[in-house]
């Protein structure tokens, strides 16, 4: 999967002046130790679950995630910042998260479980970009697109950066991760 | 606090039924809840009902939720009823756009039931 094209559908709200992006880029470049920063994804993980599921994420070492079916969500980033936040589990942890966040119950990897961690996804990414001093209003989030099945990667040439943790809560594990691949 | 008659506006079915959950839990009263996918679903629903609160998310592809708030003053569709606009986006530069488009109040995602309705009652009690 290339981002180039979720960039280009991303960045609904980047309208501001070319002049402010331009010198906020320039102020994000100065500062990407900040923008890269791996707490702000941490503490955009804990917002967003102890919000919105009431649970408790533990960031632990990477790990395989083993389930025959992975779903895979895609948030794209536009504007001063280009890339993605990439959330990923095994099929059973996805039903988890759909279960804690609707109150309803699913054996299988439906439309409404998709939805859910599409909006999950979409929630970290503005969680993340939040936290970054002006990035919030100069980056624009693109609709949610949900992969599922197996085997597949998720390719980027060359980023700027990129974040990647593994986290768990009872006893499910996801990634999320953030990858820049351009600072106008 | 008799019924009250509210329209959630969202593409995503699940943050449909958060949002509900979220203003069932604020113990708002009796609430009938109507949905809609899209804007332009949302336009129809205000054409033929009346209601007394509006809670659209803005990210929404086709008719975004900015546009459905400046459809509805346009099309003159549910005069003084407030809308909140609920939406993962927070900087200052999206709660103005959202004021000058009209909007009463701004929600963030995520968020809990308690905010709400702390962002909710006070619209409900004026109105």
């Amino acid at each position: 999967m290339v981002l180039n094209g979720i960039r280009m559908g991303a960045g609904r709200w980047s309208g501001a002046p070319k002049e402010m992006e331009s010198s906020m880029a320039h102020s994000l470049r100065e500062n990407l130790s900040l923008v890269s920063d791996p707490h702000n994804l941490d503490h955009s993980v804990d917002e967003v679950f102890n919000m919105m599921l009431g649970a408790a994420c533990e960031l632990i070492p990477p790990t395989i995630i083993e389930d025959a079916e992975t779903i895979t969500a895609v948030v794209g980033f536009g504007g001063v910042l280009s890339g993605a936040c990439v959330f990923r589990s095994g099929g059973a942890t996805a039903l988890n998260i759909a279960a804690k966040l609707t109150g309803m119950e699913f054996d299988h990897l439906d439309d409404t479980v998709k939805d859910a961690i599409g909006e999950i996804c979409n929630m970290l990414a503005g969680a993340w970009k939040g936290k970054v001093p002006g990035l919030s209003a100069n980056c624009g989030l693109s609709i949610p697109a949900v992969i599922t099945g197996r085997n597949y990667e998720i390719h980027v040439q060359a980023p700027e950066f990129r974040l990647h943790h593994t986290y768990r809560f009872d006893d499910s594990v996801f990634e999320v991760t953030i990858i820049c691949d351009g600072l106008q | 606090m008799s019924e009250i008659r509210v329209l959630i506006v969202d593409d995503s079915s699940v943050m449909r039924k958060i949002v509900e959950r979220a203003l069932r839990q604020a113990g708002l009263g009796s609430l009938v809840v109507v949905e809609a996918a899209t804007g332009a679903d949302g336009l129809e629903v205000l054409k033929k009902q009346q209601v007394q609160l509006i809670l659209s998310d803005i990210n929404m592809p086709m008719m975004d939720g900015l546009e459905f708030l400046r459809q509805i003053r346009a099309q003159n569709l549910a005069a003084g009823v407030p809308v909140v606009m609920i939406t993962t986006e927070s900087s200052e530069e999206h709660v103005k756009q959202a004021i000058l488009s009209g909007a009463q109040g701004y929600i963030r995602k995520p968020f809990t039931a308690e905010q709400v309705k702390e962002r909710v009652l006070p619209l409900l009690t004026a109105a």
